[in-house]
């Protein structure tokens, strides 16, 4: 395959709610088939910055973005761009488990329907396949039709994992996708990225997770982009100064 | 223990107090109203027969039944639920979901819950003024039940908008992060989710469009029709206007008192009977949707 750049693309991006200044001037590329940590204490614009690359952040009143956004090359708040469209090629998964109260099968499948798969075994096939690849189908394929609501919080996530690769996004942005998840349940998730071959892009607060997940890591403090580079050298050998203290733990 | 100047002991205490409180408030209510259940069964239940439920009155309402009157509340609360639930629902979503924050709205929300406590009695005046009059429904089945509808409103549009806040937004975001649109996320996550809560406001409508007097004296109500409603624009007799008529007008007060107590039960049963389709309809509903 030739190399086709980079599959997220983030140029002179200024972010504001309202008259405060979420983020400013970050510019970076992420490559595909990667995992980019975003890094950061409470506040510091990372989740907003997740949220712009799928635009979730239209929904909040007086969000107003300049600069330039390319997935895939394509310019995501272009004139002509389509919000809903964006988000089936860029999957997200959520802080906290959040299945709709429907059984799991119904909860796969809520992202097919949507671009009008019908066919019971069109879907049930979708069902497998996004289940096996998010490592649960062994757990659940004789209940599917049980609520997703009874399974465990670990199981809860990777059906939220599974609901956002039903619609085979290209990329997957996870916000905190551990925080409300117990060690093992953690493990489980954290080897799925690594296993998962996706381009993925997480949030997270937990600094080991960042070492042992990502590819790369970006460094935000107070709105800025402070460092971005490979993981390996954010975490050794640190430029910036704010960034090492982070990391280190002296805040945050 | 170091902090607070009592004993465990004093707190332990304290707690008894509290709870033993409020069980004395709770049980002391569920005596009043178990009071008021067993008199009704005890004063109106000898006038319960077939006849009484089956046949139209006779004999200046001291003997014969209340079977249109029956027929008339069933369809005033009925058609009042008709009208309610679709406009009270709708409101709600566009409170609940795209209504933006700010004056306007909290504006909106005010007027809403202030109409909730206006006196049925205004609202009577307002179907005859409107339903009877200028849009020309007569006295009727309708303008009774449209009357109620306008007068239940406010219970149901607040009782449901208050259901799908409650939704978590975490639903809505899942749904718009998987190229769901706004009414979409609605009509497929949040609307199914919240509606056991909103029926729960419909449910309280429900049995007080069955109960409501005031409005169905203006709109709707005959103190005896000779047939059952024909259509939506009977005139129809209705089991509060009933009672009231039997225990005021009638020209043998005393002698239709076991009539009076027999229609209260009668009524009571009936709007249980309502609520309890909506209950079982709800918990249907809900079965698998604890979150």
């Amino acid at each position: 395959m030739v190399d086709e750049g980079p599959i997220i693309s983030v140029k002179n991006v200024d972010f504001y709610y309202g008259s405060f200044q979420a983020l400013k001037n970050i510019s970076l590329d992420m490559r595909a088939k990667e995992v980019t940590a975003l890094i950061g204490p409470s506040g510091c614009g990372k989740s907003t910055f997740l949220k712009l690359l799928n635009r979730m952040n239209d929904f909040v009143p007086g969000a107003r973005l300049s600069g330039e956004i390319l997935v895939s090359g394509q310019s995501i708040y272009g004139p002509d761009s389509d919000p809903v469209s964006i988000r089936r090629l860029v999957g997200m998964v959520f802080q906290r488990p959040n299945p709709f109260p429907k059984s799991i099968y119904d909860n796969i499948c809520y992202g097919p329907r949507l671009v009008g798969t019908r066919k019971k075994a069109d879907l049930d096939l979708v069902v497998e396949k996004a289940l096996r690849a998010a490592a649960l189908w062994d757990d659940v394929k004789d209940k599917l039709g049980k609520s997703a609501l009874d399974l465990s919080g670990g199981q809860q996530q990777r059906v939220c994992i599974a609901r956002a690769l039903a619609l085979s996004p290209e990329i997957l942005l996870m916000d905190e996708p551990t925080s409300a998840l117990d060690p093992i349940a953690t493990a489980k998730v954290e080897e799925w990225i690594q296993e998962s071959g996706m381009s993925i892009v997480i949030v997270t607060h937990n600094m080991q997770q960042a070492g042992r997940v990502s590819d790369h890591t970006a460094f935000f403090y107070m709105g800025e982009l402070i460092e971005f580079g490979a993981t390996m050298d954010i975490f050794t050998r640190p430029r910036e100064e704010r960034t090492e203290n982070y990391i280190t733990g002296r805040f945050g | 223990m170091f902090l607070s100047g009592y004993t465990q002991k004093d707190r332990e205490f304290r707690q008894k107090l509290a709870i033993g409180a409020i069980r004395l408030v709770a049980g002391g209510f569920l005596a009043v109203l178990a009071i008021l259940v067993i008199y009704l069964a005890y004063q109106g239940l000898g006038a319960i027969s077939w006849e009484f439920l089956s046949q139209f009155p006779r004999d200046s309402m001291t003997a014969g039944g209340i079977w249109p009157a029956i027929l008339g509340t069933f369809w005033l609360a009925v058609g009042a639920m008709v009208v309610a639930i679709p406009l009270g629902f709708g409101t709600a979503i566009y409170l609940a979901e795209y209504a933006r924050p700010g004056p306007l709205l909290t504006a909106i929300r005010l007027g809403v819950n202030n109409l909730a406590g206006v006196p049925s009695v205004v609202f009577g005046l307002y179907g005859l003024a409107i339903f009877v009059g200028f849009l020309g429904f007569g006295r009727s089945l309708l303008s009774g039940a449209l009357t109620l509808g306008v007068l239940t409103l406010p219970t149901v549009t607040a009782a449901a908008e208050e259901a799908l806040r409650q939704t978590p937004a975490s639903f809505r975001e899942a749904a718009l992060a998987l190229g769901a649109n706004r009414w979409q996320a609605i009509r497929q996550v949040i609307l199914p989710a919240a509606l056991p809560g909103m029926l729960t406001g419909a449910i309280l409508a429900l049995g007080r469009a069955a109960g409501e007097t005031a409005p169905i004296i203006f709109t709707a109500s005959a103190a005896l029709t000779l047939s059952a409603p024909e259509s939506a624009f009977s005139e129809v007799m209705a089991l509060p206007t009933h009672i009231f008529n039997l225990a005021t007008n009638g020209t043998h007060i005393a002698a239709t008192r076991p009539q009076q107590f027999g229609t209260c039960l009668t009524l009571i049963v009936l709007v249980l009977g309502l609520s309890l389709i909506a209950i079982i309809t709800r918990a249907r509903l809900r079965k698998g949707k604890k979150w």
